[in-house]
């Protein structure tokens, strides 16, 4: 059928279009702050830079934990929820969050739109957001109608 | 909402379970598109207020660094303004980068100052002043270039990825679920004609038997 070649086909193009920019190999906050130009190379091969001003602030929010930080931050999105959630499954990057958003700390530390915006505000550079397909899977296959 | 069904070829179980399996993929793709698409337009809102807040404080700031501009002039030598401006700044460069929002590459400008050596008691305070305030509008200018281009990109991004939710949304789930209603109306149907035809032929069969 053709057109279930074109969904699939357009599903599978959203799904490398979304996920393209994961980075090939992350680095952590210590590193990327010794760097003159902090960047990382993503899985399409580009570039993914980070402002400088941000990685001073996440520093400084975090301290010694530098060294553990690995960036960038991979926020999940979950679709299956009715409005869109972010998620963030690691424990000193919730802790960055949790505290530059000044919500209380969890793992894994889940987002909401108004939050996601106010992050994008402050550490834009050090997250990425990222559709993983496990969570697709939750939609149900078959629906009743 | 288009209520329009499939053609199909044959209205069969195997089409059906075909349609099924469309729809799911459907509604991921939706899922996905629609996640997209509020992630670029929470970037697109946030990318507008900042040019409309960095071009009124650039504004602001011009007017700020003109009078002090006039102020110190009535006072400094014009080949001391000339002499201050060839030693107060080393270089200034502008670092191209990029950074990737949702799979849309956006512009990331990273300015570096590097401070000249000279004798600051040589020249008056306002002069450095005044050097410092416009060096602070080119820097604000840096990034309100960042941020319209990055703008324009975001805008361009969300049209597409509209487009497509709106297809999927409008058109394509609202006929795939029309048409898997009418092959279940139409199996239910055939059910309900099968169950008549058995009843009749019993009908017949036990008339045959009685005669």
């Amino acid at each position: 059928m053709g057109e279930d070649k074109t969904l699939e086909y357009l599903l599978e193009r959203e799904l490398r279009v979304v996920n393209s920019y994961i980075a090939s190999k992350r680095k952590s906050l210590a590193e990327l702050l010794r760097e003159e130009h902090p960047h990382v190379l993503t899985l399409s091969g580009d570039v993914h830079m980070f402002r400088k001003s941000e990685l001073i602030l996440a520093k400084e929010v975090i301290g010694e934990d530098a060294e553990k930080l690995m960036l960038p931050i991979y926020v999940e999105l979950i679709p299956a929820q009715t409005t869109t959630t972010g998620v963030i499954r690691e424990e000193i990057a919730a802790k960055l969050v949790s505290t530059i958003l000044g919500i209380n700390h969890a793992t894994p530390l889940y987002v909401y739109p108004i939050q996601l915006a106010e992050l994008r505000r402050k550490i834009g550079t050090l997250i990425q957001y990222v559709v993983s397909p496990e969570t697709l899977k939750e939609i149900g296959d078959f629906e009743e109608i | 909402m288009s209520q329009q069904i499939l053609r199909l070829a044959r209205p069969t179980k195997i089409e059906l379970i075909r349609l099924r399996r469309r729809l799911a993929t459907a509604r991921r793709l939706h899922r996905v598109l629609r996640d997209r698409l509020l992630i670029l337009t929470q970037e697109l809102v946030a990318l507008y207020r900042e040019v409309v807040e960095s071009r009124l404080r650039i504004h602001e700031e011009i007017i700020r660094c003109e009078k002090e501009l006039v102020r110190t002039s009535s006072y400094v030598a014009p080949w001391i303004f000339e002499e201050f401006s060839n030693v107060r700044i080393k270089s200034f460069s502008v670092v191209l980068g990029s950074r990737i929002v949702v799979g849309v590459r956006l512009p990331l400008l990273e300015h570096e100052v590097v401070e000249g050596h000279y004798d600051p008691s040589a020249y008056p305070i306002t002069l450095k002043e005044v050097s410092e305030c416009y060096e602070g509008v080119l820097k604000n200018i840096i990034r309100l270039a960042e941020t319209e281009i990055s703008l324009l990109e975001v805008g361009r991004e969300v049209q597409k990825v509209k487009r497509k939710v709106n297809a999927l949304e409008n058109l394509i789930i609202p006929r795939l679920r029309a048409t898997i209603k009418y092959l279940r109306m139409k199996f239910e149907e055939r059910e309900r004609e099968d169950k008549v035809r058995r009843k009749r032929i019993k009908q017949i069969l036990t008339r045959k038997a009685r005669i």
